[in-house]
């Protein structure tokens, strides 16, 4: 019988729902609504100085990297279930290869900073 | 010769609509949409971040607009759903622990609570004294 190769993704999913579970409210927070009105948050926090300090240092690399490709990982997976689900839609493996080339962009971006 | 006709099961395009538990289930499955929508908000960020001071000011710009705002405000609110939902179905996806499930839902969501806290703190502290 052929190994399934559906263990490997079920990590990732269940990597990427855990970290989006535990951390994920707070980046939206931080990325997306505190830190851009300045409240609570300085905006200071994610004006360019911090952000690029943050994203050039190489432990910054790794934790936006795993972060972002983990929740990546996981929503496609989720999306492919639910459009099967509620849609009757296959759209796994297009997510899966849009999963792909969006990490890889993500490494690249990454490395150019 | 006549033809394979495969039966099959007649069902709704909104099946789910009806039942609150199906409910629950696919506001837990939509919520990956959000979370989709925001991994990519955040490498587009990188993206504009990589091409210098004047790109990223542009995107800061962006993101303290009405549109960006309620997109995140959406975003946060799927952050909460998932963790409360990931937290509910975690007892019955994990191995057995013997703990009740109830403490094991309740833990999570202290834990994912803390864990959102301590990333604001870490961006005050990441602000304010760096």
């Amino acid at each position: 019988m052929k190994r399934s190769n559906e263990p490997f993704f079920w990590l990732l999913f269940g990597a990427g729902g855990m970290v989006a579970a535990l951390i994920g409210a707070g980046l939206v927070l931080v990325t997306g609504l505190l830190g851009p009105v300045n409240l609570i948050v300085p905006g200071r926090a994610i004006d360019y100085a911090h952000a690029h300090a943050f994203a050039a240092h190489p432990l910054g690399k790794l934790a936006l990297f795993g972060v972002i490709a983990l929740i990546l990982w996981h929503s496609v997976h989720r999306m492919g279930e639910v459009l099967h689900d509620a849609a009757h839609i296959g759209a796994a493996v297009p997510l899966r290869i849009v999963a792909l080339l969006a990490t890889l962009a993500l490494g690249w971006i990454l490395l150019a900073i | 010769m006549s033809e394979i006709r495969i039966y099959r099961r007649p069902m709704a395009a909104r099946w789910w609509a009806r039942n609150p538990t199906y409910r629950r289930y696919m506001a837990r499955e939509a919520s990956s949409f959000l979370l989709f929508a925001y991994a990519l908000t955040l490498i587009y960020g990188l993206w504009r971040l990589g091409q210098g001071q004047a790109a990223y000011d542009g995107w800061l710009t962006w993101l303290a607009s009405t549109p960006a705002l309620l997109l995140h405000l959406l975003m946060l609110i799927a952050m909460v759903v998932h963790a409360v939902t990931w937290f509910e179905v975690a007892p019955k996806t994990m191995p057995k622990t013997g703990l009740p499930e109830r403490a094991i839902t309740l833990g999570g969501i202290a834990a994912a609570a803390l864990g959102s806290l301590f990333v604001v703190a870490l961006a005050i502290w990441w602000g304010a004294w760096r």
